[in-house]
């Protein structure tokens, strides 16, 4: 008893047992070797199939039997020839005048010579380019892994050339294919030797319903594979898990940031994005997510392929994402581009107020964040008339320098106010900086500076700033309370308040002099230099406890020790 | 293995030309060529003719047309072209010119 295989040869089909279907596969898989796979060969090959498929019905039918056995195959393989006998015809035929000969002569090998680069099945980790790079370069894949691995720690870059040898290597999936890529001549020897392993090559001729061996051997294959693929599996859920975290974060962040811009108050914002106008804004925050997130979402596509074999994307939804993602970057490029053109001109407007006189002059911070409730109808309660409240912190800027500056004592002290603003052109930047309102407020004495400035009809911050510069008249006395101390340029508030004994000194007293305010404490030793020359302005010359009186001027130190005097007129450290 | 050599160079030489020859009779089919062939123990296996008969065709030498056949699938049945006739009308001369060249040579030989 013998199992049968249908086979179809030429659209004839014929019924032949298992051992016979074997030996004509293999003998059919070295005739196709042999004769390589040019145009003409495929015609030899379908005149010798169609000569078998007829030897086949001569044999059924003078047999009158319904079954190719192993007799019969091998009668028509005895009648056809081996492929050795082809071998040595064609040798004797090569170097005749015709030019395929070489294809089919003694030396196919020239042709194979050169290595194919493919990705090799059998020893894969992860795809097999490693291995297949190493088959081509003669190198053992191994070490081609070792340097993967580094270019993937450094800057990950390492994972985008897999990812693209991936892509372009394709995989060796016949026995010709792996000899080509190894390099080695695809000679008779060596497809006899493993014709059983070959699963394609004739599958489009000799369809049968035999294909368990070939997949037995495969399931084999695929098991040991399986076994080295561990590793970079799991390196890729590693992968697959931070990408999906990534993207989740990356939309959440997004969602967010348009949430800000339509006013839904939330602390994930972007800062650049404030720089640009509502719709702007939203515009330009989807195509960074989308800049960001398009290659994440094909890295993790594509581990979810290979971990889960899933069908990839067709081209259309790639060339998409890929277009996509290119409009995202120009439109990124196109933004930053047209923001950082808002910014090319600046513009400065002056304004100057006039101060009341006043003996001393207390300056301090107002925080306008502050609200004070009995101060409802005070003129420090204009700001919060100004605002509608609900996005303060939009309308708040801090960049505010005050400088003080000397003028004719006899003259009126006034306060000068620069605002300035950038813009794409000097009007936009005029009309922006006219747009910042930002006054000081006196009261008697004391003269306010609001904490921040504000910005109306919704003013771009396009580096508002505002310069108030002090004017008052020499010799007039200064108070700076320690709020202000952040805000005040040129002079050193906190030297001045080092001078004080006490550490927690809420304020400074100045002057102001012909170079500016002067900090009207004195330090202290300065205090003590004031006293000992006090003494010697009262006493002519007296000294007491340390008996030296040491002249710079000519390096002159006179001592006097136990009743001793020392004069010394060299030059003397102490 | 020089004379093995030798031996099928003479052989492959002449292959085409009785090819040729044996088409040039009429439109033949391939298994009738062979067995031609086998007679006249030029050719031991078929499938040697077969990349022979392509090429020969693929030079212009041959055509062929598919006839149906009573027992299987359709047939190739091979004809000379005008070419092949000529080229074979040349190869007469060589031939002839060989044969003599051989029986010159041979003259003198006493066995």
């Amino acid at each position: 008893m013998n199992k049968t295989i249908i086979i179809n040869i030429n659209s004839i089909v014929f019924h032949i047992e298992e051992d016979a279907y074997d030996t004509l596969r293999s003998y059919m898989i070295d005739i196709k070797k042999h004769f390589g796979n040019t145009a003409e060969s495929k015609e030899i090959l379908e005149d010798i199939e169609n000569r078998i498929a007829e030897m086949f019905n001569e044999h059924i039918q003078t047999g009158r039997k319904e079954v190719i056995n192993l007799d019969d195959v091998q009668r028509v393989i005895g009648q056809m020839g081996h492929v050795r006998d082809f071998e040595e015809s064609a040798d004797s035929v090569g170097g005749q005048h015709y030019e395929q000969e070489a294809r089919v002569g003694p030396s196919p090998q020239v042709d194979y010579m050169s290595k194919k680069l493919m990705r090799d099945p059998d020893d894969k980790i992860i795809g097999g380019v490693c291995s297949g790079l190493g088959h081509y370069f003669g190198i053992d894949a191994v070490w081609l892994r070792v340097i993967l691995v580094v270019f993937c720690l450094v800057g990950g870059s390492g994972v985008l050339i897999y990812i693209v040898l991936w892509l372009v290597m394709p995989m060796a999936e016949t026995r010709a294919d792996k000899m080509a890529m190894r390099g080695e001549e695809p000679n008779l020897q060596n497809f006899k030797k493993s014709f059983d392993e070959e699963t394609r090559s004739f599958s489009e001729t000799f369809s049968s319903t035999g294909e368990h061996i070939g997949r037995g051997v495969r399931s084999a294959g695929n098991l040991l594979s399986g076994c080295l693929g561990l590793i970079g599996k799991m390196i890729a859920w590693i992968m697959l898990v931070s990408a999906g975290l990534t993207l989740l974060g990356l939309f959440i962040f997004y969602i967010f940031n348009v949430m800000n811009i339509f006013g839904l108050e939330n602390p994930m914002f972007f800062p650049p994005l404030r720089g640009l106008a509502t719709q702007e804004a939203f515009i330009a925050v989807t195509f960074g997510f989308l800049a960001i997130s398009i290659p994440f979402f094909a890295l993790f596509f594509w581990l979810i392929r290979i971990l889960f074999s899933v069908e990839k994307l067709n081209n259309y939804m790639m060339l998409t994402m890929f277009a996509v993602w290119i409009v995202s970057i120009v439109g990124i490029i196109y933004y930053c581009i047209a923001v950082s053109q808002d910014f090319r001109e600046k513009s400065t407007v002056n304004v100057q107020k006039s101060l009341q006189p006043q003996e001393v002059y207390y300056f301090t911070e107002k925080d306008i964040r502050v609200l004070d409730a009995s101060e409802q109808n005070s003129l420090k309660s204009k700001f919060n008339i100004q605002l509608d409240g609900q996005d303060l912190r939009n309308y708040l800027h801090r960049d505010i320098n005050i400088y003080f500056e000397s003028i004719d004592s006899l003259s009126q002290p006034y306060i000068q106010y620069s605002y300035s603003a950038k813009g794409k052109t000097y009007q936009l930047a005029s009309e922006r900086a006219r747009n910042i309102v930002y006054e000081a407020i006196q009261e008697q004495k004391t003269i306010l500076f609001p904490s921040h400035f504000l910005l109306t009809k919704n003013t771009l911050e396009r580096d508002q700033q505002v310069t108030v510069t002090v004017y008052l008249p020499q010799g007039a006395n200064v108070v700076l309370q320690k709020e202000i101390e952040h805000k005040i340029r040129d002079i050193s508030y906190w030297e001045c308040r080092e001078n004080y004994p006490n550490d927690q000194q809420k304020y400074t007293e100045w002057t102001m002099s012909d170079a500016g305010l002067r900090c009207a404490q004195p330090t202290q030793s300065e205090e003590e230099e004031v006293k000992s020359e006090k003494k010697a302005l009262l006493d002519g010359v007296e000294i007491k406890k340390d008996s030296v009186i040491h002249i710079d001027g000519s390096n002159v130190t006179i001592e006097v020790k136990d009743n001793s005097l020392k004069i010394n007129t060299k030059k003397e450290k102490s | 293995m020089i004379a093995e050599n030798t031996q099928t160079q003479m052989r492959k030489g002449i292959l085409e030309y009785c090819i040729l020859s044996i088409i040039s009779r009429g439109e033949i089919y391939a298994s009738d060529i062979i067995a031609e062939l086998k007679k006249a123990q030029l050719l031991v296996v078929e499938g040697t003719l077969y990349p022979l008969l392509t090429r020969l065709k693929n030079n212009g030498l041959l055509s062929y047309t598919w006839k149906e056949s009573t027992s299987g699938p359709p047939r190739k049945y091979y004809e000379i072209t005008a070419e092949g006739k000529a080229v074979l009308s040349r190869l007469d001369v060589t031939w002839k010119e060989l044969v003599f060249a051989v029986e010159i040579s041979l003259e003198g030989r006493n066995d």
